[in-house]
Order: C-alpha cells, then structure tokens, then sequence
C-alpha cells in the first residue's frame, strides 16, 4: 500500500494533469497540506513510486520564467491511479465511525 | 537569489546528475526560493541519495568486506614482501635465515605475486561491486593506511614498503570499474594461482597462541577472487541473486 507522502503526490500529479511537473505538485502539495515540501522528499519520492510504475517522468521543455531549465514532467500511470484509489478506500473505510468522522456527517446535515 | 548564492548553490547541485540538476534549479527559481532554502534543498537531495545508496549490501560489502580489512592484511604481505627483500640483498640476514640465494627468490617471487593477486582481486571487486560509493571504499582503503604509516618505525625499511599493494590494488579498482566481471577462464586461473600459491602458509601455524593461523589471514584476502569466479561462473544466475538480494533488502521499504 503506498504512504501518506506518496498518496499526496500521485493525487497532485494526477490533479495537475498535463501540467504536472517538479515545482507544481510541490506546491499544490504545500498549498493543500500548509506543511513545507522538500525538493528531496519531492524528488526521491518521485523516482521510487517511478520504479514501482506508479508514474512515468520525462524531461520537458526549457521554459524562460525557470532561467531556461527545462522541467521534469510527470503522469500518473493506470496502476498509479489504481493504487492511490486502493488507498483512499482504505482511508474512506478506517474512518468509517471515527469522531471527527461522524461529527462531520452531522453538521452537514 | 544574488549571483555569487546562486552560483553556491549551482556547484552543491553538481553533485545530482544532470537531468535531476537542471529539473531542481529550474525549480528553484520558478518557486523564488532563497539561496538557504535551495542550498538546503539541494543538500537535502544530494545526503537522501547517497544514504539510499547505502540501503543496500554492495556499499557495505565493498567498504567493510574488502577495503578496510584487506587494507590492514595487505600492508602486512607488503611488510613481508620487502623484508624478503632485504634478506636477499643483506648476506648477513640470508646466512641467519634457513634460505639459499635460490630459495630465497623464489619465495620472494611466490610472496610478490601473491601481493599482486590478492591487492587487485581485492581492488576488482571494490570497483565492481559499488562504483558509486568508491568514494568511501577508497576512503576506508586508505584511513588504514595513515594510521600504520603514522606507526612505523623499523630502521631498516622505508615506511613506504607497507604500501607495495596499493598500485595493483588501483589498477583493479580501476579494471573492476571498467569490466564489472571477468571472463570465467581468466576468473579460475586466477584464484587457482593465488590459492596455489598460498599453500606453503597452510601448514604455519600462528605467531602466538592467541593470534590466528596465517592460513586464515590469506583466506580472508583470498576470497575475492573466489568471489570473481562465482560472478563469471554464475553469470545470469549471479545478475538474478544480486537482484534477489537487493530486493530483500528493499522489501521491507514499502511506503516509506
């Protein structure tokens, strides 16, 4: 089953779409959590949920606003998005019953 | 970013290979981070590659199972191999020894190939095994070294002969990075010679009661080229156990 990190980053990725790369899921992710992403947290996460086939990276394009660095892009695989639904079932249903859970259900109701 | 941080932190990025270096300072200067907060960044990336290189054995196998020890032993045959020497060119020390002009170099030539076979056996497998961690195999090949050079004190050698060994021992590093394994044939001539010629040790018994017999010390320089063998002989078979163990020592890392 993946980890916490690794759910925040494929969701992102897959979230972001064509336009997912290194500097945009990071923030997306710091945008989303409020907690600080590291560039190595970022990219040795990226390079293990790679291996496992969770995603695919390429190097894009050289872009001005990045001093003409190019980006590395990243898509979300079939079993990536496979494993990152596993995982939010999994969520979904441990939470099934918890406090802030059923709190929640009742003020919305 | 000034420039003179920026170029500070372009030279700690040096350290990733290319694709990855030019992905995260684009990054960071898209996200308009500081020069402290990319340098740390980029720190931060370089020390979590390095220390998952050493998620696996090879590192360990390299550094610990051949440098460092082999480093200690083979200054002791480069000891051996230069007293020899000694003996043959002082008459007074040959008439004291039990050896003729004729037995003399013969051991010295046995003790001088055997030098040689098991530094750059030893070398062969530290460049094969982990190439990119040499840094720290080279590092625990030669810490031992200073230690001993820094101790020596016999008169009449150079404290310099302790490290006849370290010539071969570079060339096999350096062939070990080039080739990674060696042909089956060479592999078995090879260890033969070596283990052949370390046959007249077998019988010797150790110095002191307490210290090992010195057949045990050439074992543990003589197992590399046995290693050299296996990796020729097994070939695929040898690709699929080093993945095997890669894998369990990775298995337990899911999620992390």
């Amino acid at each position: 089953m993946l980890g916490e990190f690794e759910y925040l980053l494929i969701t992102s990725a897959a979230g972001l779409g064509e336009n997912a790369y290194g500097a945009a899921i990071r923030e997306e992710i710091e945008a989303t959590t409020g907690r600080k992403c590291s560039i190595g947290a970022l990219y040795t996460t990226l390079d293990r949920l790679e291996t496992k086939g969770l995603l695919k990276t390429w190097m894009g394009d050289a872009t001005p606003q990045r001093g003409g660095r190019a980006k590395r892009m990243v898509r979300v695989t079939a079993r990536g998005v496979r494993a990152a639904k596993e995982f939010y079932d999994v969520v979904t249903r441990v939470s099934h019953g918890a406090s802030w859970v059923t709190e929640r259900t009742r003020s919305g109701t | 970013m000034t420039s003179a941080g920026w170029s500070l932190v372009e030279t700690a990025a040096r350290l990733l290979t290319r694709n990855e270096r030019e992905a995260v300072l684009g990054d960071l200067v898209e996200a308009h981070e500081s020069v402290w907060q990319g340098l740390l960044g980029v720190l931060g990336l370089v020390f979590r590659r390095e220390a998952a290189l050493w998620k696996s054995w090879r590192p360990w196998l390299a550094g610990f199972g051949v440098a460092m020890p082999s480093s200690f032993l083979l200054m002791g045959a480069s000891l051996s191999v230069s007293w020899s020497y000694l003996t043959l060119r002082c008459p007074e020390l040959l008439q004291k020894s039990t050896l003729t002009l004729g037995s003399g170099s013969l051991v010295l030539l046995c003790k001088a190939l055997l030098l040689i076979g098991w530094s750059w056996t030893g070398g062969f497998v530290v460049g094969s095994v982990s190439r990119r961690t040499l840094w720290a195999s080279a590092a625990l090949y030669f810490s031992p070294c200073l230690f001993c050079l820094s101790r020596f004190r016999v008169e009449s050698l150079s404290r310099f002969c302790l490290l006849l060994f370290l010539l071969p021992a570079i060339w096999g590093v350096h062939q070990g990075l080039r080739l990674s394994r060696l042909k089956l044939s060479s592999a078995i001539v090879l260890a033969l010679s070596v283990t052949l010629m370390m046959l007249p040790a077998w019988s010797s018994a150790g110095q002191h009661w307490w210290s090992p017999p010195r057949w045990t010390l050439n074992w543990a320089l003589c197992w590399p080229a046995w290693y050299l063998v296996a990796a020729a002989w097994s070939g695929k078979r040898h690709v699929w156990l080093i993945d095997r163990l890669d894998s369990v020592f990775q298995g337990g890392r899911h999620g992390e």
